[in-house]
């Protein structure tokens, strides 16, 4: 009861025979929809972005743990998250950088590149939705500091069409890193 | 009494070179200089009792987490016997780490590098092929356990300490145990955490995160202004809307002998919102009811009304302690946050763990009463997650501020910088207010960090 509270609904699963092939309409459609994403945050149109998602968004990231090879299914935690929204509070993070002048988390903001790749489609049984897996490696360069931030991730995505066009209705975002190596996830993955 | 030394740095700076007493003003070489860094984790991690996490991380015999105590990895574990133990985290034999986990469940830890196994509480069971005697026969088996810490629960805290003949941990809490109490220790059954702790690391010195913590009320009006622009704290049009966190800045600030300091922050304009009344004409109870602890519901209350003295009641209904630390490295949260399903409060802990001159690593666990109704509980783990640690949209403002104060305490003439803590309480104690401890009364200022900074240059000063 507690843990079906604490945590995300589960995700459906990714179907090898659902996949939809590489190349293929919707697959093309799909891939446009991730890179225009990108390119939305990565030029800080949040607003524009926020039109994305659905109004039922559920927004995750687990965190991780370094267990043995034998619980590498054990080595996520969802009750608590790194991130762990919805659609208010999602806006509400938008708002906070768009309608502040005190987001000094991200103000000045950081040069962020998001390079999204290994893109895989699946059908979702029983729904018309689709099941988005793609690798993210977010690059984060801030102030005049010398190094980037690495956010390397895999995304676990539902997309919905609403109108004729996709929107995000769900995100998990799986990180490589047990001890996440920037100063905060005040950016959007 | 500890005999007295002042440790002098390679190029000739006496630490007392560093801090002027009288002034109340701390020089940026000592956020970040190496020298003092090796001290700091001898004379203060190594010594003082520092906090490691909570006893529900390991509910079960043989469950284990990984923590640093300091610059120093150990294993926090449940023994067969059922208690808490913590042991350093590093062979007896060759130096190897002994749990290259971050958790789990063994009642046998074997080193991977020769065998060697250990209980969880320590003890050394043996090496392999046990006829052949790996360890030699020069020590005993009692002899090759894994260094072990003095430990202490309170609240389903745990702390450690390696100052084993030290002092107690009641008398390391002093006057700040009459306030925890009123954190940690509201109900029979106690707390949880709701998870396993976030972390992330921030490139900076871990004191400054630390003397932040140590109850910094200033920072919040400008660092954390978003609160009031579109944040939880913007004000009903009632009170004229916008942006000002200057109501939230009055009450009571306590400090202790060992730098344990808290905000108790005024709750009259939030109980005067719900209620619609004069706060000074409801009982105790009454502001209780209209706005319990976090994690505490009407229902709950009885039992809370039952374990506290009147005085320490009338605190918890007036100026509850809301934000503060424990030395060294611990800050705790209990805030009451305006949202749209009313008043949640969320609970919260974090350690920044020194990595480093230049590095700390924030770890951050979120916490409920067991008692606390599974749907409160799921609301004040979001809203601690949205607010609070890697993504939270008030910390996140932090984490990006202290790597600025870490480069500048490098530089050849902004080291020699200083900074202040000159703003002082005048009229230190109102009347009238039930709890020990230093206090200071009305607007905050700097004593509370100013205590931090003190009893630092005490530890750091002291020869044993």
């Amino acid at each position: 009861m507690l843990q079906q509270l604490l945590e995300p609904t589960p995700l459906p699963p990714s179907i090898k025979a659902n996949r939809i092939p590489s190349g293929s309409d919707t697959y093309n459609e799909v891939l446009d929809f991730l890179y225009d994403e990108a390119e939305m945050l990565d030029n800080l149109r949040l607003g524009e972005w926020a039109e994305l998602l659905t109004k039922d968004l559920e927004y995750n990231a687990p965190l991780r743990h370094t267990r043995s090879t034998s619980q590498f299914d054990q080595t996520y935690s969802r009750n608590v998250q790194h991130l762990h929204e919805n659609y208010g509070s999602m806006l509400m993070r938008v708002k906070r950088i768009t309608d502040t002048k005190s987001a000094w988390g991200e103000d000045p903001p950081s040069r962020i590149k998001r390079l999204v790749t290994n893109v895989r489609v699946y059908r979702i049984d029983d729904s018309d939705d689709l099941k988005v897996e793609s690798y993210l490696l977010l690059t984060r360069s801030r102030f005049d500091f010398d190094y980037f931030d690495l956010i390397p991730c895999v995304r676990h995505d539902i997309l919905r069409r609403e109108n004729g066009a996709l929107k995000l209705a769900r995100r998990e975002i799986l990180l490589d890193q047990v001890v996440i190596g920037t100063p905060n996830l005040g950016v959007i993955l | 009494m500890d005999r007295k030394s002042n440790p002098k740095l390679s190029d000739g700076t006496l630490l007392s070179d560093l801090i002027n007493l009288e002034t109340r003003e701390v020089k940026m070489r000592a956020l970040s200089d190496p020298e003092l860094f090796e001290l700091e984790m001898e004379r203060i991690f190594a010594k003082t009792w520092v906090f490691l996490g909570h006893e529900t991380e390991i509910p079960n015999k043989g469950d284990f987490v990984v923590r640093d105590m300091g610059s120093d990895s150990v294993l926090m574990a449940r023994g067969s016997d059922g208690e808490v133990y913590v042991s350093l985290n590093v062979c007896p034999h060759r130096g190897m780490k002994i749990s290259t986990h971050d958790v789990g469940n063994t009642m046998t830890h074997v080193c991977i590098y020769h065998g060697w196994a250990f209980k969880p509480n320590g003890d050394f069971i043996g090496a392999p092929v046990e006829k052949e005697c790996m360890h030699g026969k020069m020590m005993t088996k009692q002899e090759l356990g894994l260094k072990k810490a003095r430990v202490a629960i309170y609240g389903g805290l745990v702390f450690a300490t390696w100052n084993i003949e030290g002092p107690s941990f009641e008398d390391f809490l002093g006057d700040a145990k009459w306030y925890f109490d009123t954190l940690w220790c509201r109900t029979e059954k106690g707390m949880e955490v709701l998870g396993p702790p976030q972390r992330f690391t921030i490139r900076a010195n871990w004191k400054t995160a630390c003397e932040q913590s140590a109850s910094d009320g200033f920072h919040v009006l400008t660092l954390h202004r978003w609160l009031s622009e579109v944040g939880p704290y913007r004000k009903p049009g009632s009170e004229g809307g916008g942006g000002d966190l200057t109501p939230e800045m009055y009450g009571t600030e306590v400090y202790t002998a060992h730098a344990h300091t808290m905000r108790c922050i005024e709750l009259d304009r939030k109980i005067r919102r719900l209620t619609g009344k004069d706060p000074s004409e409801l009982s105790i109870k009454e502001k209780l009811e209209a706005l319990p602890p976090p994690g505490i519901t009407p229902e709950m209350l009885p039992e809370v009304l039952r374990r506290f003295s009147d005085d320490q009641l009338r605190v918890m209904a007036w100026r509850p302690p809301q934000v503060g630390n424990f030395f060294p490295n611990g800050l705790f949260e209990f805030v009451y946050i305006p949202s749209p399903d009313g008043v949640i409060g969320v609970m919260a802990l974090h350690a920044y763990v020194p990595k480093g001159p230049d590095k700390l690593e924030f770890v951050n666990w979120i916490l409920a009463e067991k008692d606390t109704p599974p749907e409160l509980k799921a609301k004040m783990l979001r809203l601690g997650v949205q607010l609070l640690g890697t993504s939270g949209m008030v910390e996140q403002d932090d984490s990006d501020t202290w790597p600025h104060q870490t480069l500048a305490a490098k530089g050849a003439v902004s080291k020699h910088i200083t900074m202040k803590y000159q703003s002082m309480y005048e009229n230190n104690r109102l009347e009238g207010w039930p709890g020990p401890g230093d206090v200071g009364d009305g607007f905050t200022k700097d004593d509370t960090q100013w205590r931090w900074w003190e009893y630092w240059y005490e530890l750091m000063t002291a020869e044993n």
